[in-house]
């Protein structure tokens, strides 16, 4: 077989795949609003926001392959990705993004300039200093909008001291590659400053990391507190283990973690942020423009525990706190 | 359908836009024999030193050609490791790019520095031709610019010192031999190469609306991908026609990507689906001799 | 001896590697050596002798030991390196592979070789005139190399490819030839051609010339002046008036006699034909 019958073969099946693509990339009839959705990683609490999203929707009557379809993307951490897929969003016209993390919101928003579809991100923390959006309130220039993770780190470190009487040092990891993360560490600076309290922190760069930051930090600190951190929750278990063998209480916040290992948290149950972020979908599929709709953070905190993980690390939950906890984990 | 010609236009702009990736791994990989993986680095780095420039007010113009700069210094840093401190070539390049990625961090002052709000090359381009940025632009405007870099180096290689380039990665002992400097020409082709890497980061940054400490991971896997199936696929002979071919195959490997993402496969997959195609592209010419009896030369190391 | 300056000199050079330790070997035992312009010298030696060390000690692939001297055309360049030293020097390896560039074609090393000793710049290297050059050059080696200037030199066979080395290192002039072995890899056949080649060359263009062969009778056949060495030193030094009526026996007893050595390295001895003719 010579090189051009071999080459022309070869355009033939590219071809054939490419002719394929509608089958599986959904030509939509018309009416059926699509709603794109890009995911920067797998794990547990991002997917949480996604089910919450999703199921959020159908209790205000949008049900996905019904009256909606749902596109789902995920990056998988490829950076490329990212934008490729919010490129894609917009030139097949979709109805709505929804982006769950701050790159792919950016990624998001800067594909649809000029258009008029909207953009809705979730699970972002600060979406003002990340220039989403001009301020929380009100955005009459941007048609984008949505739900922010943001936590109160000091009402975190509240339960801390109460957990953990006479705590001097908190040790905290995070990748400093997360602007989210680098956020949430400033206000924990602040917060353990109001207290007196020393901040000793370890920074990752992948989740491989996470186990050696974490042992560093063995005999340094009195506890140790993470944010929402997309490199250190994906690798949680690993610090839940040496948290557990060195008796360090570990403080996550979010309640995915405590389910995993972490004695407790106000936070937010992130499929509870989804939840509220397909309520602000269902508004803008409905007709309300998303320039309207003002930023919401996460509405639903709730003090979540988990005494049994306590246990494991060395300290005991007072039951004043246990009772009036939202939830408490048993494992 | 117009998913489909959506998804080759998407497919057109990043093979130009990470194409200059792909050509700058060619330089160093294939002209110049130098496996040099600091371009992980060296990507990021075009996108934070063209961000930071433009949040504070520089023209984006100045800041993509520093940014291109700025590349090409990271490219000097690598190739004087190896030159004058004797460390061998894949070494320096993983030295390069640890050192980067604080550097980087360094640069931006922080991981994520949004772009949406700051005029980029892309909206002067539009703005130029009385429009809106829009992909077709993108397009456009990225091909005009992968035209001229294509020009200056067609014209490049063949000078005098392009050649000498060229020899070196070729023969090194050679060029020595013949009076040439091959620390020097090591230095330049390395430097262009980065360069070319910054240079796509920049471009990359500004329409995709933030620079990230992040983003260049997985680029050198991207562009040594792309010049393999570049080559595989079109068989280029001579250096006009290699340099179309390795635009061209960053071309094919983000279509596939592309289609891959349509088809619902997880990017976890990705990964897999790359090797596949980069095996594919190396292990077809080979299985087309055996099948015809030729004899084939034994397994080469590098 | 005669009036010619001394175009070529070495100076109390010696190499040893490996200095100091039990693995030490000395290359080169104090050499001197005067090279005369025009000389075409022959060196010949049994493996280990030092043969290719002198040739990279002039080339410059590694310098002298301590008070050693290389001096050419009255210049000191002991401690030039090597790319600086290429102006004066063209050099012909054995492996044909290493002088010529397997991946850029005919004109485009014959554009490399060109440029030596000079400076490169952003010209383009194959223009017309050029080429134009090196097809004239080219067909006076009558291999039909002239009309295959686009072609790739990985596709020569060796014989080729050092026809091309020998052209590339004598395109620009230099001050020396230096040919290490350079027929050794080829077929007799094609040996004959480079080398009555590498004799039109060097007499045509007067260029001083030094080879080092494995071939007794090659020794004795070409040049003007035939060397000896042995273990780092030359042993025997023959001018052209000594050389004329030697046969290859009587060059075995002058190793002999001069290192109180037999010469017992048989890739020399078989290499060179009965010793018939020459009586």
């Amino acid at each position: 077989m010579n090189r051009k019958a071999y080459k022309l073969i070869i355009m033939a099946l590219c071809l054939v795949v490419v002719l394929a693509l509608p089958l599986i990339g959904g030509c939509t009839g018309g009416g059926v609003k699509v709603i794109g959705i890009s995911q920067i990683v797998t794990h547990p609490a991002l997917d949480a926001t996604r089910e919450g999203i999703i199921q959020g929707l159908a209790d205000m009557g949008y049900v996905d392959g019904d009256n909606i379809q749902i596109d789902y993307q995920n990056s998988e951490g490829d950076m490329s990705l990212v934008a490729s897929i919010a490129q894609q969003f917009v030139t097949n016209e979709v109805d709505i993004i929804v982006a769950i993390a701050t790159p792919n919101s950016l990624a998001a928003i800067s594909a649809a300039k000029g258009t008029d579809i909207p953009v809705v991100f979730t699970a972002v923390t600060d979406p003002v200093g990340s220039e989403m959006v001009s301020s929380w309130k009100s955005h009459p220039n941007e048609n984008v909008t949505g739900v922010s993770d943001m936590i109160v780190v000091s009402d975190d470190i509240d339960l801390i001291t109460e957990i953990v009487p006479g705590v001097k040092k908190l040790g905290t990891l995070y990748n400093a590659g997360e602007s989210n993360s680098v956020f949430l560490v400033e206000k924990l600076n602040e917060a353990c400053d109001a207290l007196g309290i020393d901040v000793v922190e370890k920074t990752v760069s992948t989740s491989a990391d996470v186990l050696s930051a974490a042992q560093s930090l063995v005999g340094q600190v009195d506890a140790i507190w993470v944010g929402t951190d997309n490199t250190v929750i994906t690798a949680f278990e690993a610090l839940v283990g040496v948290c557990e063998d060195n008796q360090i209480p570990l403080f996550p916040s979010d309640d995915e973690s405590i389910v995993r290992g972490g004695i407790g948290a106000y936070s937010f149950d992130y499929y509870d942020i989804g939840y509220q972020t397909g309520e602000m979908l269902a508004k803008i599929l409905a007709g309300t423009s998303a320039v309207e709709i003002p930023v919401e953070k996460g509405k639903v905190i709730s003090l979540s525990v988990n005494p049994v993980a306590a246990e494991r690390m060395g300290v005991t939950i007072p039951q004043a706190i246990i009772d009036r906890a939202a939830t408490v984990h048993e494992k | 359908m117009d998913i489909i010609g959506n998804l080759l236009n998407i497919s057109l702009y990043e093979g130009l836009a990470y194409g200059f990736v792909a050509i700058g791994v060619y330089i160093t990989f294939r002209v110049l024999s130098f496996p040099d993986l600091s371009v992980d680095g060296s990507f990021p780095l075009g996108g934070a030193v063209a961000a930071v420039l433009i949040i504070n007010g520089v023209n984006p113009w100045l800041a993509t050609a520093a940014a291109l700069l700025s590349g090409s210094i990271a490219g000097l840093c690598t190739a004087l490791l190896n030159t004058k401190l004797r460390i061998n070539a894949l070494l320096s390049g993983i030295l390069m790019m640890v050192a980067l990625y604080s550097v980087n961090l360094l640069i931006m002052g922080r991981a994520n520095i949004p772009l949406l709000r700051q005029v980029t090359v892309f909206e002067q381009a539009a703005g130029f031709f009385k429009t809106g940025p829009s992909l077709s632009l993108a397009i456009i405007f990225i091909a005009v610019l992968a035209l001229i870099i294509l020009l200056a180096l067609n014209w490049f290689l063949r000078t005098e010192i392009g050649l000498a380039l060229r020899a070196t990665g070729d023969n090194e002992q050679m060029v020595r031999g013949l009076g040439g400097n091959t620390d020097m020409t090591t230095i330049v082709g390395v430097a262009i190469s980065n360069g070319l890497v910054s240079l796509s980061g920049a471009l990359i940054a500004q329409n995709q609306g933030f620079a990230d400490v992040g983003m260049g991971i997985g680029m050198i896997v991207m562009g040594l991908a792309s010049v393999i199936i570049g080559e595989g696929l079109f068989r280029p002979k001579g250096v006009t026609a290699v340099l179309l071919a390795v635009f061209g195959g960053t071309f094919a490997y983000r279509l596939f990507i592309g289609i891959a993402l349509r088809l619902g496969l997880p990017p976890t997959n990705l990964k897999l689906i790359t090797a596949l195609l980069v095996i594919a592209a190396l292990a077809i010419p080979y299985m087309r001799k055996k099948l015809k009896g030729e004899w084939v030369p034994p397994a080469v190391r590098m | 001896m005669s009036e010619t300056q001394s175009l070529l000199q070495l100076i109390c050079v010696n190499k040893a590697f490996a200095a100091g330790t039990t693995d030490e070997v000395k290359a080169l035992d104090n050499i001197n050596l005067d090279v005369n312009a025009g000389d075409f010298i022959t060196i010949i030696g049994s493996n280990g002798a030092g043969k290719t060390s002198l040739l990279n000690i002039i080339a410059g692939v590694y310098p002298p030991d301590k008070g050693g001297k290389i001096i050419i055309n009255n210049r000191d360049i002991t401690n030039f390196i090597e790319h600086k030293r290429a102006q004066y020097f063209g050099r012909v390896y054995q492996d044909p592979s290493i002088g010529t560039a397997a991946k850029m074609t005919i004109g485009e090393n014959l554009s490399l070789a060109i440029a030596r000793g000079r400076s490169r710049g952003l010209g383009i290297a194959t223009t017309k005139r050029r080429l134009t050059h090196f097809r004239e050059i080219l067909a006076t080696l009558q291999l039909g190399l002239e009309d295959r200037l686009n072609t790739l030199v990985g596709t020569l066979s060796g014989g080729q490819r050092q026809a091309l080395a020998l052209v590339m290192a004598t395109i620009s002039r230099p001050s020396v030839l230096l040919l290490d072995e350079h027929t050794a890899k080829l077929d007799p056949n094609t040996a004959g051609i480079v080398l009555t080649l590498t004799e039109n060359i060097v007499s045509k263009e007067k260029i001083t010339a030094i080879m080092v062969t494995h071939n007794m009778e090659h020794a004795l056949i070409y040049g003007n002046r035939l060397l000896m060495m042995h273990k780092g030193r030359t042993i025997v030094d023959l001018n052209y008036q000594q050389r004329r009526d030697i046969t290859v026996i009587d060059l075995l007893a002058a190793f002999e006699r001069a290192s109180g050595e037999q010469l017992a390295d048989d890739s020399i001895l078989l290499s060179t034909s009965k010793p018939s003719d020459k009586n």
